[in-house]
C-alpha cells in the first residue's frame, strides 16, 4: 500500500465533494482517482494486463451508471452540449479537441515502446490437498488424520517441549536457509527464489490452515503440488526424502511455538 | 560568555573519558537476554556461545565464537573488544549474504539486552582490557575522479590484490588458502558487489573495515597516511561496484547481422544488455548446496538469422579446470562429503524446456521431471565442449552425443562462457523472435567441490529475443492521432448544428 497516494485521492474525491460537482465530473473523478491508485497505489504493482482489465470493468461500470436514469442522462447530455455549443467555452473546446489526439498519440507511443513483459504465471497459493497420501509408505488421510503428537501440549507437557526442540533443530538444520530466522520467509537464499518462500508469521499461511495440510505441504513439497499451484517452479523440497515422519511433525509445532501462532481445527461434526 | 568558558572547560573534561565505563547491565537484562537469545540466537551461535549451534555445519561465513572476544565489526583498535554501539550495530544490520539476518523486529531495550548477554560469553568484557575507546570515524569527505585514481595506487601500495584480486574480484593469489581463526575456510571479499559487504557497503562502512581490520579473518587493520589516501582507497573500492545487485527478471537477446562467433569472445556481446541473476544453493534435493561458491551470473545474449550466442559471466576466485564434473555426478549428503581424492572442475549449464512448451506447465526446475524434459547445455571447463543433455530430474541424465560450438575463458577472476546454438533445432526449443523462452542456469565451483546436485542454481527465468526490427510507432501515432481529432471534429459539428438554438 502506498498510503500517500491513496490519501491524496481520497483528498480530491473530498474536493470533488466540496465543490458539488455535476455526475460527469464524478465519474472522471472516480476512474482516474481508481487508475492512479491502482497504478501507484498498491505494492508490488498490478500487472499491466490486469490493470487494463480492470479499468475495463471500471469503465463500463461507470457508463452504466452515467445512463442508466433519464435524470443522470439528461443532466450528463447538458454538460457536453453547453460545453460545446457555448461560445464562452470555445477556447476549452478547442484545447480539448487539440489535446485528445496529442494524448491518443502518446498512449500509442508507450505502448509502442515499452518494454516487453515475461508471461506471468497465476499460481494458487493454498491448494485443495488430495484426501490421502503416502508418505514414506504410510497412508495417511489429509482430511480426517492429525497431528498424532499434538496432544502432548496438555498431556505430557515435557514431552511436547522436547518434541519442539526437536522442531527446532530440524529448522535450523533444513528450513532457515528460504524461511528465515524470524520465519519470515526471507532467508539468506530467498532473494534467488521465485515464488518466493511462504511466510509463517503472517497471518494468512499456517495461521488459517491445519497441520495436517502442513504435513501434507511439508512431506510431499514442492514436486508434490496440483499444477494449478506451478509445482515446477516450487524450490520447496519433498522432505519426506530427509526427515522422518516425526520429524516433520515436530518442525510443524515448532512453527506454530516460535510464531505463536495456533493451528486450525476442524470443527466437530455432530 | 562565562557558558561557553563553562562549557568548554566540561568538554575538556568530558571528552578524554569518551572511553566507555565497562557496563555490563544489570541481571534482569542479561536474564531477558538470556531468554531472547536461546529463542533467537542459540541455534546457530550456540548455547554457550561458542559457535557450534545446531546449524554451524551448514553456515559459511561460520557463526561467530563469542567467547574468545574477538569480533570483526568495530570502531576500536585491532584486536580490542568492540564498544557496545558495535555489537547493537552488528545485531541491528546483521551481515549480508550470510546466514546472520538484521534484526530489525528487536525493539532497543531487547537490542540491549543481547548485547549484555552476548558480553558474559567472554570473560574479557569484565577483565582489564575491557574499557575501550571507540577510533574517531569522520565523516566521508566528496569522491573525486582523482581520489579514485589514487586509490588504485593506495590499493596496489597495500597488497589487496593478496586475497581480493587485480580488479577486486576476490581472487587474489591467496584466495583459495585463506582461513579464519578456527581454520575454517573464508573468502576474500568480492570487491565488485558491495551489496554482500558483510559489515556495510556505505563509505563509512568501508573505512570502518580497512582502518580496523576484521577480527578473527585473515583481513588486518590499516593504518595508511596520509587520511586523503584512507578515503582515496575507499572511493577506489567504493566505485568498483554499483550499489545494489539489481537482479534481473528476464535477459535480452538483441539481433545482430553479424555472425555468432563464440570465439570472437565477450567484446562481441558489447551490444547487448546485461541480465544479473541471483544464484542461491541447490538445497531442494539430496547433495544440497549450503555454501555456493558463485552468488550472481551476468547474462548477455545476441542472435542473428540462424543462430544464438548466450554469453555467461561469474566471479570465480580460482579457474578450476584440472579434475571432472557432470550434472549427474553423486554427491554424498553435506557434510559427510569428506573424500577429497577426486578433483572436480568448475563447469556451467543452460536448461531450456524440451520441445515447444506449448503443454502449459514447465519441466520441474532440477533438470526436468519423468513427463517434461529439459535441454541442458552443460559446459565442463576441463573441456572445451559444451555437451547436450536431455534431463527427466536429477539422477536421469542422459548425453545425446551433441555438443555446441563453446569458447571458455578466465581473466583477473572472472569466466566468459559462450554457447551457440541454431535457432531451430529437432526436437528442442526454437527461439522466436519478441517471444520469451524460459531458462535456467547452473554455475558449479570446482574449488568448493560442487558436481551433480551441488551447485549454484537460479529460478525458472525468461531469454526474450528482440525482434530483428522493431516498428517506428510514428505512423501509428500520426494515424490514431489523426482518426481521434476527425471523430472530435465531427462530434462537434455534428452537436452544434443540432443544438446551436439551446445556447443561452
Amino acid at each position: 500500500m502506498n498510503l500517500l497516494v491513496i490519501l491524496a485521492i481520497i483528498a480530491a474525491w473530498i474536493g470533488l465533494r466540496f465543490l458539488k460537482a455535476n455526475s460527469l465530473a464524478w465519474a472522471a473523478g472516480i476512474w482516474v482517482g481508481l487508475y492512479v491508485g491502482l497504478s501507484y497505489g498498491i505494492n508490488p504493482p498490478l500487472p499491466s494486463s490486469i490493470l487494463s482489465m480492470f479499468m475495463a470493468i471500471i469503465t463500463l461500470a461507470l457508463v452504466t451508471y452515467l445512463t442508466a436514469g433519464n435524470d443522470r442522462m439528461k443532466e450528463m447530455a447538458d454538460t457536453i452540449v453547453t460545453f460545446v455549443v457555448d461560445k464562452r467555452y470555445t477556447g476549452a473546446l478547442i484545447g480539448v479537441l487539440i489535446a485528445l489526439p496529442l494524448l491518443v498519440s502518446f498512449k500509442v507511443y508507450l505502448n509502442m515502446t515499452q518494454a516487453p513483459e515475461p508471461p506471468i504465471s497465476g499460481r494458487t497459493i493454498h491448494p485443495v490437498p488430495p484426501n490421502t497420501i503416502t508418505v514414506n509408505g504410510s497412508p495417511f488421510n489429509i482430511v480426517e488424520g492429525h497431528n498424532p503428537y499434538r496432544e502432548l501440549e496438555s498431556s505430557d507437557p515435557d514431552a511436547f517441549a522436547l518434541h519442539l526442540e526437536n522442531g527446532r533443530r530440524v529448522y535450523y538444520q533444513n528450513c532457515v536457509f528460504c524461511h528465515g530466522d524470524n520465519m519470515e520467509g526471507d532467508g539468506q537464499f530467498a532473494h534467488g527464489l521465485d515464488p518466493i518462500p511462504a511466510n509463517f508469521q503472517d497471518a494468512t499461511t499456517i495461521a488459517m490452515l491445519q497441520e495436517s495440510y502442513l504435513y501434507w505441504r511439508v512431506a510431499k513439497g514442492g514436486p508434490g503440488l496440483p499444477s494449478e499451484s506451478t509445482p515446477w517452479l516450487s524450490a520447496m523440497p519433498a522432505w519426506e526424502n530427509f526427515l522422518t515422519e516425526e520429524e516433520m511433525w515436530d518442525v510443524i509445532m515448532f512453527l506454530y511455538d516460535y510464531t505463536g501462532q495456533r493451528p486450525r481445527v476442524s470443527e466437530e461434526v455432530h | 560568555m562565562k557558558t561557553l568558558a563553562t562549557l568548554l572547560t566540561l568538554l575538556y573534561f568530558v571528552a578524554p573519558s569518551a572511553a566507555q565505563n565497562v557496563d555490563l547491565g544489570t541481571d534482569a537484562q542479561r536474564e531477558a537476554g538470556r531468554l531472547m537469545y536461546n529463542a533467537k540466537c542459540s541455534h546457530c551461535h550456540g548455547a554457550r556461545g561458542a559457535g557450534d549451534g545446531a546449524a554451524t555445519a551448514f553456515l559459511r561465513p561460520a557463526p561467530r565464537d563469542f567467547t574468545t572476544g574477538t569480533f570483526k565489526f568495530r570502531t576500536t583498535e585491532n584486536g580490542e573488544l568492540p564498544t557496545d554501539e558495535d555489537i547493537r550495530r552488528s545485531i541491528r544490520q546483521g551481515m549480508p549474504y550470510t546466514g546472520m539476518p538484521p534484526w530489525p523486529q528487536l525493539s532497543e531495550q531487547e537490542v540491549d539486552n543481547l548485547m549484555y548477554y552476548i558480553k558474559t560469553f567472554s570473560d574479557f568484557f569484565s577483565g582489564p582490557f575491557a574499557e575501550v575507546t571507540a577510533l574517531d570515524m569522520p565523516s566521508p569527505p566528496s569522491i573525486t575522479d582523482e581520489s579514485i585514481v589514487r586509490g588504485r595506487e593506495v590499493f596496489l601500495e597495500n597488497s589487496c590484490i593478496d586475497c581480493h584480486g587485480n580488479l577486486g574480484r576476490g581472487d587474489g593469489p591467496s584466495g583459495p588458502t585463506l582461513t579464519d581463526q578456527w581454520d575454517i575456510p573464508i573468502r576474500a571479499a568480492d570487491l565488485t558487489k558491495r551489496w554482500t559487504f558483510r559489515g556495510g557497503s556505505t563509505r563509512s562502512d568501508i573505512y570502518r573495515t580497512f582502518t580496523t581490520g576484521l577480527d578473527g579473518s585473515p583481513m588486518p587493520a590499516f593504518d595508511i597516511q596520509p587520511i586523503e589516501d584512507q578515503w582515496a582507497l575507499v572511493n577506489y573500492v567504493h566505485s568498483l561496484s554499483r550499489d545494489e545487485a539489481d537482479y534481473s527478471t528476464y535477459a535480452t537477446s538483441v539481433f545482430t547481422t553479424a555472425a555468432i562467433d563464440p570465439s570472437a569472445g565477450a567484446d562481441a556481446f558489447s551490444a547487448a544488455p546485461e541480465a544479473f541473476f541471483a544464484m542461491v544453493g541447490q538445497v531442494i534435493e539430496p547433495g544440497r548446496s549450503f555454501f555456493p561458491g558463485v552468488n550472481g551470473l551476468a547474462v548477455r545474449a545476441m542472435h542473428n538469422a540462424d543462430h544464438i550466442g548466450i554469453m555467461l559471466q561469474w566471479n570465480d576466485m580460482s579457474a578450476d579446470t584440472d579434475g571432472i564434473n557432470g550434472p549427474g555426478l553423486e554427491v554424498p549428503i553435506w557434510p559427510n562429503d569428506t573424500d577429497t581424492t577426486q578433483a572436480f572442475s568448475d563447469a556451467v549449464a543452460i536448461q531450456f524446456p524440451s520441445g515447444d512448451g506449448s503443454g502449459g506447465g514447465l519441466p520441474y526446475l532440477l533438470f526436468g521431471d519423468v513427463s517434461n524434459s529439459v535441454d541442458l547445455w552443460f559446459a565442463d571447463l576441463s573441456t572445451p565442449r559444451a555437451d547436450h543433455y536431455v534431463g527427466n530430474g536429477s539422477g536421469n541424465l542422459t548425453a545425446s552425443g551433441m555438443d555446441y560450438e563453446t569458447s571458455a575463458s578466465y581473466e583477473d577472476g572472472q569466466w566468459t562462457v559462450i554457447i551457440k546454438r541454431d535457432r531451430t533445432l529437432d526436437g528442442q526449443i526454437t527461439f522466436e523472435d519478441a517471444a520469451f523462452a524460459p531458462v535456467l542456469f547452473s554455475v558449479w565451483d570446482g574449488f568448493s567441490r560442487e558436481r551433480g546436485n551441488r551447485r549454484g542454481l537460479t529460478s525458472w527465468t525468461y531469454l526474450y529475443l528482440e525482434p530483428a526490427e522493431t516498428e517506428s510507432p510514428l505512423g501509428p501515432m500520426a494515424m490514431y492521432g489523426l482518426i481521434t481529432l476527425l471523430l472530435g471534429l465531427g462530434a462537434t459539428t455534428l452537436i452544434r448544428r443540432k443544438y446551436s438554438n439551446v445556447s443561452a
